[in-house]
């Protein structure tokens, strides 16, 4: 098997990596780049714990080779908090206690960063159903979905 | 888990795409949205030398309508389908399982052509090399005997895709194309029967497009799907129904498919000629789907007994019927 | 209770802004100079004989730096009691369940360590293995261990007053025996240890635990180091749920390879891994016979439990014993038989888990149901004229000091309309209750108490030194709370130093939640401790007896003239400027009876306190497919305290998730001979945002005597008493008492097809 060469670009920042083809995205992420943020917990696509955003959407790096995410922009939990300043979806997620062991919420927050992006005001319904692929073992959920819908137009309906 | 070696091929045109599958025939994976091979790579079930990527050939993707028909590009993701309103509007069933596929965040990669083309399921089949170690293999891992039927003389593996039971419901078509050809089949012609090899496409052909005609007339359609939790698993059992009819509630035309019932979607045809020509009260409903059940080829090889999902196959297969006629009395 | 700035107010945890941002680190992101990646090679058999194993070709292969095998751990064996060592870290004579353990290797890459463990010739003889109770308990069942005849691991034996006269006594008495298949854990987090063993012969590593000091003296014992050399590092850790307390051969292997190659080690397991090698909760047959008078009052019960333990013992005499505590603090009963039996099989060990066992729990809930319908007496009822009150003593005499069983049931019945809803919903929608309790803690012999230390800095602020540790519950944040509390600090100047065997004194491990109640006790106790020589020092400077002052907001003052005051840090100045310092020191153990023995002599204080909780749960089941919708669920527990509400709360909703919908509806492992089938997270199905109900919280507070400010356990029992009421609803709903769980769809719907053709066989006769 022959290295290769290719750019990602992640958190707007620009990567030149030198790796084997056989690789995922979470590989290169947490032990090339160092970019532990994004957990690894299932490995085959079934809990959500190593979600990133390709081009703003949220996807399981697990099962992304990494030569597909080339010309893509990918956001990780890392590039989410401008500097000092949390993302709101951080914010509420720590004010409303949907934090508990932790090792879902990276992938968490950026399933909900996304879902907001693209629906501003989505109802509990929504948002339950855009976050069933991201399995939490700790918090049954419910603080987690308030601390989005904090953040929905639509407030608490 | 680690991926075992692999060349990735990045042909830039559906022509090269083409070639190098000519080239290196029966030794290539196609990853179009990854959500499936990777898994199956990194577990030793799959083992290409080369995988060849559809990432970087244009006009792969989207979904239009050309002369009375419906072209979905192969590698077009299921989110695309489920955000089309032409797609929802015309093939309410195919809307509605795409959004049932899995969970979101699957559904942002995975891909129509891949979905598919999926491969059959068992669960003493997908299992880690650490389970397979010690054991004989079966049927589908190339060997002569089956796990999940005692003496069972077959591979018994479950065909789990969403999109095919509902795109057949439509008699959509499949384009198949090489470097030298192609062909346009019916989806349903794709399907072996048999478990361990599902697909009967060549190994030098690719899927680029799905054609759905855009049926004549009022019709409706429906896709009932179950699983033990509300998202992120496959269908243990399926049902895709298309009918059309006229004004008075008459069913003209119905077309009944089973996803998850076997080694390939099945069409029942015996429970929609229980429909055709007349305006279906209850008991036509639940003759139709009482007429799926001999049609059922199912094992203990999901997390259900096979039982249960010989028994949901009538219940989802009327809840679709149901669903669909309702829709199809809705005034347009 | 007092007038707290930060106790009993939901503030935000301190932990949660590392989690958020990915800052936070787990072991499996730990990178160190030099490290190596460990991989262990598994048993592919159920049961046989190791003959010979070959790992000369693997240590040639170029990249690999360490192989290991029994020969390096010196065959030695671990238990967590003295009569329970039988487990080799890694075996010499035989494995006893497909993944166990057999060698380990240390590489420059996980690939290279993939490539050499295919090197690893073992030669085994298979032997004839069990998969189930019923064939390890035949006679002439191969046995698993030599010196247990019969396949009986454990025996645990409580007889307390008179069983036969009781159930003559009775009025009605019935006998139901209740099933149910293992449980995993699925922490969030895999399993993962990272080690490094210098030249000095020091130790150094990092795992997710619940309980540093329970890992450092195993990982001497082995490695036959000081246990000061013994160094378990905090790390943020991602779930334990009850797993994750005893030493694991991980710990021991990874610790091993760092010591052979002289370099970092990290091995992570595979979701698969941790499903099948570390622990799994443990599969249940409990046949249990009550007798009531016609009050429905429970006179006298008898109850025979087998618990599959699998190869090895782990916590085998605890596990056996918890289900029933936890029923025999919930419940008043005067005359009880209890024969628990852990039975060794050729599957994965099994350990301690968050909800105690489902046919257990269920069984002697499900059958108060039972019974009340044969007396015409509401399962809400039933539970009240049975329930455990305050002074009480347990069967096993433990005293109770606080309770509120009875005001949980008062109060979920209340807020989920019980009366009105009871025998009055429509078909097919059911109501259902369950109580449970839960011991805060138990002896835990000279590791059963906990010590704080509190320091301060010139400006004021502190540092808490404690050996408490956070599995994702968060007792960092409690150890924070309460320290600021009762020195009168922000947050923001209390520094935390916990977890780490190096620098922090003993602990327990987070059990039973007993963190709270012994680990903030103690740091109650340091801070207090600190705060007398503060207010000392102050009272010189104020001119006012130290009874006169308060700490609040930095600053010492008079109580009755707030504007008399001196700041914190001008009295650590006053101390630092006459060679004195301040530190504080706490020590808490708590009162239980150490002559209490699982086996040998169950009776006597268990825990120092309990906790109580009823959940109400409300179901939708679809008579065609058996699918259940929860509708609403309503949770109260008796925690004592809350010292933090919105923490709390959560631990009600976890529970519920994993206890009642999960637990009840979708958890279980499927088996191919002594194979996981569902290791994975697709078909283990735990449940998901879509799935879960409505829940409404209710906190019930009763003070307890000793707890810090009050409190106790808060969480665990939710877990069980929602699998009770979970179940309970959908056999209301559907009219079946269904006694195999977990009450997947197919069980429902075959219980509801028999209903109906008994029904019709009736119509037509």
């Amino acid at each position: 098997m022959k290295k290769i060469t290719l750019t990602l670009k992640i958190n707007d920042e620009k990567y030149e990596i030198i790796t084997y083809p056989n690789r995922t995205l979470l590989e290169i992420l947490r032990d090339d780049l160092l970019l532990t943020g994004t957990k690894e917990s299932c490995g085959e696509g079934a809990c959500g714990a190593c979600t990133v955003l390709l081009d703003g959407l949220p996807v399981r790096s697990c099962l992304l080779l990494v030569t597909e995410a080339k010309d893509c922009e990918i956001t990780t939990i890392e590039g989410l908090a401008k500097g000092e300043k949390l993302d709101p979806v951080q914010e509420s997620f720590i004010e409303h206690h949907a934090i508990q062991c932790g090792f879902c919420s990276p992938g968490m927050i950026l399933t909900a960063r996304s879902l907001l992006n693209h629906n501003p005001a989505p109802t509990e319904e929504e948002i339950r159903f855009a976050i069933s692929g991201n399995v939490c073992r700790c918090t049954g959920y419910a603080k987690i979905v308030e601390a989005i819908q904090a953040l929905s137009n639509r407030g608490r309906e | 888990m680690r991926l075992p070696p692999f060349e990735v091929l990045e042909p830039a045109t559906l022509k090269n795409a083409l070639s190098m599958l000519e080239k290196h025939k029966g030794k290539v994976k196609i990853v179009a949205g990854g959500t499936e091979i990777v898994g199956l790579m990194k577990l030793g079930l799959s083992v290409p030398p080369y995988i060849l990527s559809l990432r970087k050939i244009k006009n792969l993707q989207g979904i239009k309508e050309s002369k009375g028909q419906i072209i979905i590009r192969s590698n077009t993701t299921l989110r695309e389908i489920i955000e089309s309103s032409l797609i929802n509007d015309l093939f309410k069933g195919i809307s509605q399982a795409a959004n049932l596929v899995a969970a979101p965040p699957i559904q942002n990669r995975a891909t129509i052509g891949g979905n598919i083309f999926q491969n059959s399921r068992c669960m003493y089949y997908n299992q880690s090399e650490l389970f397979r170690n010690g054991l004989k293999p079966c049927y589908k891992a190339g060997g002569v005997m089956c796990r999940a039927v005692k003496g069972g003389n077959r591979c018994f593996s479950v065909y789990q895709s969403d999109m095919a039971p509902a795109l057949i419901s439509f008699n959509a078509k499949a384009k198949l194309e090489k470097s030298d050809s192609s062909r346009t089949i019916l989806i349903s012609d794709l399907f072996t029967g048999k478990g361990e090899n599902p697909h009967s496409i060549g190994e030098n052909e690719l899927l680029t497009d799905i054609i759905i005609p855009i049926p004549k007339g009022q019709y409706s359609s429906a896709y009932e799907k179950l699983r033990i939790r509300k998202s992120l698993e496959y269908p243990l059992m399926s049902s895709a129904v298309f009918v059309s009819g006229n004004m008075n509630g008459e069913v003209i035309d119905a077309r009944i498919v089973l996803g998850a019932a076997g080694s390939s979607p099945k069409i029942i045809d015996k429970a929609s000629k229980v429909l055709k020509g007349k305006k279906p009260s209850n008991k036509d409903i639940e003759a139709a789907s009482g007429a799926v059940l001999q049609f059922v080829e199912v094992a203990d090889n999901l997390p259900v007994p096979a039982s249960y999902r010989r028994k949901m196959a009538v219940i989802y297969t009327k809840r679709a019927i149901q669903k669909a006629l309702k829709d199809l009395r809705k005034d347009r | 209770m007092g007038d707290f700035s930060l106790i009993g107010k939901s503030m935000k945890r301190i932990d949660t802004p590392l989690k958020a941002t990915g800052q936070a680190q787990f072991s499996s992101d730990l990178m160190l100079p030099r490290m190596l990646i460990g991989k262990v090679l598994r048993s592919p058999y159920a049961h046989a004989k190791i003959l010979e194993i070959d790992i000369s070709k693997a240590e040639k292969l170029p990249g690999v730096k360490a192989v290991i095998t029994a020969k390096d751990t010196c065959a030695d064996k671990w238990g967590v009691f003295r009569y329970t060592q039988d487990q080799q870290f890694l075996p010499t004579d035989k494995v006893r369940y497909v993944g166990e353990e057999v060698a380990a290797v240390a590489a420059v890459d996980e690939d290279t360590a993939i490539q050499a463990l295919k090197l690893i010739k073992v030669e085994y003889e298979e032997l004839p293995a069990v998969f189930d109770m019923k064939s390890a308990l035949e006679s002439g069942a191969p046995l698993i261990h030599q010196d247990h005849p019969g396949n009986i691991n454990i025996h645990v034996n409580i007889d307390v007053g008179d069983v036969a006269k009781g159930f003559g006594e009775s009025y009605y008495v019935r006998e139901d025996t209740f099933t149910a298949p293992e449980d995993s854990y699925f922490q969030g987090e895999p399993y993962a240890v990272v080690a490094q063993y210098d030249h000095t012969g020091s130790l150094e590593i990092w795992m997710p635990n619940a309980g540093p000091h329970l890992k450092a003296k195993p990982l001497s014992n082995v490695l036959k180091i000081p246990l000061n050399k013994v160094r378990v590092r905090k790390i943020a850790i991602g779930g334990a749920f009850g797993g994750r307390s005893e030493i694991s051969p991980a710990d021991v292997i990874c610790a091993f390879l760092a010591r052979k190659s002289q370099r970092p080690v990290k091995l992570v397991y595979t979701r698969e891994e941790n499903s099948i090698a570390t622990r799994q909760a443990h599969s249940m047959i409990a046949t249990i016979k009550t007798g009531v008078n016609k009050e429905g009052r429970v006179i006298s019960r008898d109850i025979t439990c087998h618990m599959d333990g699998g190869a090895y013992s782990s916590t085998g005499p605890i596990a056996v014993s918890v289900p029933f505590l936890c029923m025999e603090q919930a419940y008043q009963m005067d005359n009880i038989r209890y024969n628990g039996y852990r039975v060794f099989t050729n599957k994965p060990i099994r350990g301690m888990f968050r909800t105690h066992g489902r046919a257990f729990a269920c069984g002697v809930d499900l059958q108060l149901d039972m019974i009340g319908q044969e007396l015409g007496i509401n399962p809400l009822e039933m539970r009240l004229r049975n329930a455990r009150k305050v002074g009480e003593f347990t069967p096993t005499k433990s005293y109770v000091a606080s309770c509120g069983m009875t005001e949980t049931i008062l109060k979920a019945g209340e807020k989920a309309s019980w009366n009105e809803k009871w025998g009055k919903l429509p078909p097919y929608h059911g109501i259902g209750i369950g109580c449970n309790s839960v011991q805060t803690g138990f002896p835990m012999g000279i590791r059963g108490g906990s010590q704080a230390f509190i320091k301060f800095n010139e400006e004021g602020g502190i540092t808490v030194i404690t050996g408490i540790v956070d599995n994702g519950q968060g007792n960092d944040n409690m150890i924070v709370q309460i320290a600021a509390e009762e020195l009168g600090l922000g947050v923001c100047d209390v520094q935390l130093v916990n977890a780490d065997t190096e620098v922090t004194p003993s602990d327990p491990g987070s059990y039973s939640m007993c963190e709270t109640f012994i680990g903030g006790n103690a740091v109650r106790l340091a801070a207090q401790d600190a705060k007398n020589k503060l207010l000392k020092i102050a009272s010189e400077a104020l001119k006012a007896s130290p009874d006169e002052l308060t700490v609040k907001d930095r600053k010492i003052y008079i109580e009755k003239s707030p504007d008399k005051s001196i700041s914190l840090s001008k009295v650590i100045r006053i101390a630092l400027s006459r060679s004195e310092s301040i530190s504080g020191e706490g020590s808490y153990w708590p009162k239980v009876d150490s002559k209490r023995e699982w086996v040998e002599n169950p009776s006597g204080q268990l825990s120092e306190t309990f906790s109580f909780g009823t959940v109400i749960t409300e179901v939708k089941v679809d008579p065609e497919t058996g699918k259940v919708d929860v509708l609403e669920v309503t949770a109260a527990q008796d925690v004592g305290y809350a010292l933090n509400p919105k923490v709390i709360e959560g631990q009600f909703e976890g529970g519920i998730a994993m206890g009642g919908q999960g637990g009840m509806l979708s958890e279980y492992i499927l088996w191919y001979n002594g194979r996981v089938l569902n290791p994975d997270q697709l078909d283990y199905m735990v449940p998901l945002a879509i799935d879960m109900p409505r829940i409404n919280n209710i906190i019930v507070e009763t003070i307890d005597p000793n707890g810090p400010y009050g409190a106790k356990e808060a969480g665990m029992s939710i877990a069980m008493s929602a699998a009770q009421a979970y179940c309970g609803a959908i056999c209301n709903a559907i009219g079946v008492d269904i006694k195999e769980f977990p009450l997947t769809p197919d069980k429902i719907l075959n219980a509801i097809e028999k209903k109906q053709k008994v029904k019709g066989d009736e119509g037509s006769e």
